[in-house]
């Protein structure tokens, strides 16, 4: 086993921080990188806060995984099925879509709020070039788990829906990862977004 | 004992195979040794003393299986402490680690055929390897058959010397054999003395059949079941006594 | 031979707590972030030993008094050694996420006696962190194939003065076997009767090598040898072989017998007498197992043995201990 000091791969300072983060921020040159076997620096997102977001703010990461989606069949009783289909740019029963994973530690509910939430409202931002000093959740769920997990958001969406989904065949492809900064504001029911 | 660089202050610093750690003696750096290296022949100190193994047969014959007083009437005619050499492979099969025990010596002794993992505190075997006076039972089987056949591409082999004590016994005029692994304690047998059930399922089924009667009975005449259940309590409980201390 | 540093800050060399299963960690001293790479991806662990030789065997002791051991073990017991090792741990984290569909059939009765099936549909959420641990030896005899405590001092000062077992059993199959369990364990907590749909994952999330001091104790009872084991964070006896005492086993089955054989009348006498024959045949199974479990007892309480005895390490599939079950820990809390 070797520990080694955390340091940017870009200009080689390290980097300090109480918190612990799979996703290491270089505050000097804004450089983030994750490490599994090597170091990679990764490209990343920060989303604008609405000037209406007050109060406790925090930028919390999230997987954003460009997919595509075909379903082939489905079966639902008591119920329709259309959640899907109604979301993705394309023909009626396939396109593609961003699914958003969360990539911090959260509890079922926080996931599958936050999972949904955003991939159903594909949520429009722009973008800046730093945290502009705002706290950072740290990031828990590597790439690789949150490729994986894409599967789950997808069937999740669709289970959510009234009624009981009880066949659904599909195919999903994610080509590619990226993490994304959304803004909250920390309430007295958790997170509200402050986009 | 084997010595490498401290990576720190490049000391020269001396470690033993069972190591995972050691300290450097210059400046005290916790050094980790990543044991990537093949080739090895290992041995595992014997930690179960010759009286330790003697009073190990004994706890073990006087199991419920063993036959009434093996403990006491087993005559152990030869004791010895012999070191077993096993191979130990790890392969790469179908990119999953998998680890294969095999015996480097051909034998009819019962359990060495089938080990497992040897257990234990994994020293390197080299000129100053202290046996302690174990024999050192024969390679007759060589490596190079195994690497072809088993599954997977090779990783790491090495030779481990296996403790074991090679006990002999006689009982009712024939000779039985076990083997004490010196490791851990466990006791491999093939062919044992064995006790009978008879005895135990006579009283049980009996008490059982003469206690469903009496009950069955109670209903016509409560006062003489109740009497002879009675009775049954004192004969089961005396001859299981009887049972469980002699026979 | 490949050697790497470890376990002193890199940065200001000041001594570092590795915790299990945790890469990222931070230099107490100088505020550093720190990076824990493991050989393949593997993190090593040791607990410190806190117990002593005294506590141990006084553990022991009081162990020879619970149960139903030899009355006289506590005079004819003798403890004669006793020493820590260091036995190698497997433990994995397993992030099994997944909807299990399908439905339940429900039989009702109407009043005409007709027969009429329901299906309830179900869709069953699965998201669960499983955490399995195992040994990674050969534990031999010492009746120990899990690791039952997870708290503990983590430190490797005691690594020079601890024979410790190596592991030898291969990692792969441990992650392998643990995705496995996973699967199986959250199916059987969606409980979906008839499954119709399933997509389910395993996600392997970490394995870590942990080390953990165990106290060996040797005792002899007359001309027999035997033996227990102590954890040595926790100071509980874990596993040992002890003496048995014939007046519990034949109390045993003198209690199995009586009870056994009169719930059989029982069963048979009412259920005979109101015509139900099968209140009879459950008398009659009750009774016969009453005296099964105590026959048990009888034919093989000449010998207590308490902890994983029987299979062996390479067997491990069914035999992974759940170690401790949570769900996602939230952040913000």
């Amino acid at each position: 086993m070797r520990v080694v000091q955390v340091k940017c791969p870009r200009c080689q300072q390290p980097i300090y921080s109480k918190v612990k983060d799979l996703a290491f921020y270089c505050q000097h040159c804004r450089t983030m990188h994750i490490r599994n076997g090597g170091t990679n620096i990764i490209d990343f997102d920060i989303a604008e806060f609405s000037p209406n977001a007050r109060g406790d703010r925090v930028y919390m990461p999230f997987w954003r995984l460009f997919s595509s989606f075909t379903i082939n069949q489905a079966n639902v009783a008591g119920g329709t099925f259309h959640k899907l289909s109604r979301m993705i740019k394309g023909t009626a029963n396939g396109g593609n879509l961003f699914i958003y994973v969360p990539a911090w530690e959260t509890a079922v509910d926080e996931f599958k709020r936050w999972s949904m939430g955003m991939t159903e409202g594909q949520p429009m931002y722009s973008l800046r070039q730093d945290f502009n000093n705002v706290e950072r959740g740290p990031t828990a769920i590597t790439k690789e788990e949150a490729m994986q997990l894409a599967d789950f958001v997808v069937v999740t969406m669709e289970a959510e829906r009234p009624g009981t989904l009880q066949y659904l065949d599909y195919s999903l492809q994610v080509h590619d990862a990226r993490l994304v900064y959304l803004p909250f504001v920390r309430g007295a029911q958790g997170l509200v977004s402050g986009l | 004992m084997a010595s490498m660089k401290c990576p720190k202050c490049a000391a020269p610093v001396e470690f033993d195979a069972g190591d995972r750690f050691v300290k450097c003696s210059y400046c005290s750096s916790q050094i980790f040794i990543d044991k990537a290296g093949a080739g090895f022949i290992y041995a595992l100190p014997f930690s179960v003393t010759e009286n330790d193994a003697v009073g190990i047969f004994r706890r073990w014959a006087a199991g419920p299986t063993r036959a009434k007083d093996l403990d006491k009437l087993a005559q152990i005619s030869s004791l010895k402490k012999q070191y077993f050499p096993v191979y130990m492979f790890k392969r790469d099969v179908n990119g999953m680690e998998h680890v294969y025990i095999e015996p480097a010596a051909s034998t009819t002794l019962p359990g060495l055929h089938n080990l497992k993992v040897p257990g234990g505190d994994l020293k390197i075997f080299d000129d100053r390897f202290d046996t302690g006076g174990a024999e050192l039972v024969k390679i007759d089987i060589e490596m190079a058959p195994y690497l072809s056949s088993l599954p997977g591409t090779a990783k790491e082999q090495a030779l481990v010397y296996f403790p074991i004590w090679r006990l002999d016994y006689a009982f009712e005029q024939r000779a039985y054999v076990a083997v004490i692994s010196a490791s851990s304690g466990e006791v491999f047998s093939g062919d044992f003395p064995k006790r009978s059930s008879g005895a135990y399922m006579a009283v049980a089924g009996l008490g059982f059949l003469a206690f469903l009667a009496e009950g069955l009975l109670a209903i016509a005449s409560p006062v003489l079941a109740g009497a002879l259940m009675a009775v049954t309590v004192a004969g089961v409980f005396g001859a299981s006594n009887y049972v469980a201390r002699r026979m | 031979m490949a050697i790497s540093v470890g376990l002193n800050c890199p940065a200001c060399g000041g001594a570092i707590q590795v915790a299990e299963g945790d890469n990222v960690l931070n230099c107490g001293y100088c505020g550093s972030l720190l990076w824990a790479e493991g050989d393949a991806g593997v993190m090593t662990v040791a607990y410190r030993n806190v117990q002593g030789r005294d506590s141990v065997l006084r553990a022991t002791e009081q162990w020879w008094r619970k149960g139903w051991k030899a009355r006289d073990l506590r005079e004819k017991g003798k403890l004669l050694e006793c020493y820590p090792i260091y036995l190698p741990f497997w433990s994995t984290t397993t992030r099994v996420a997944g909807w299990i569909c399908g439905y339940e059939e429900r039989r009702h009765t109407d009043r005409e006696g007709n027969v009429r099936t329901e299906r309830i549909p179900m869709e069953e959420m699965v998201l669960n962190d499983y955490r399995y641990t195992s040994i990674a030896c050969d534990p031999g005899d010492l009746g120990i194939r899990y690791l039952r405590n997870v708290g503990g001092e983590a430190s490797f000062a005691d690594f020079e003065s601890i024979p410790t077992f190596e592991s030898t059993t291969s990692k792969d199959e441990m992650i392998a076997t643990s995705k496995q369990r996973a699967l199986e364990e959250a199916r059987g907590d969606a409980n979906v009767p008839h499954i119709t749909f399933e997509r389910v994952i395993a996600i392997p999330k970490g394995i870590s090598r942990i080390y953990y001091p165990v106290w060996v104790v040797r005792y002899s009872y007359g001309e027999r040898m035997y033996m227990a084991t102590v954890d040595g964070v926790t100071g509980n006896v874990l596993s040992g072989r002890a003496p048995g005492d014939p007046l519990y086993q034949s109390l045993a089955v003198t209690a199995g017998t009586s009870i056994g054989g009169l719930i059989a009348a029982g069963g048979l006498a009412f259920g005979l007498g109101a015509g139900e024959g099968l209140l009879a045949l459950i008398g009659l199974v009750v009774g016969g197992a009453v005296l099964a479990l105590t026959y048990r007892f009888f034919r093989h309480g000449s010998e207590i043995v308490e902890g994983d005895f029987e299979g062996k390490a390479a067997d491990m599939r069914g035999k992974l201990m759940k170690e401790a079950r949570r769900t996602f820990r939230g952040f913000h809390t």
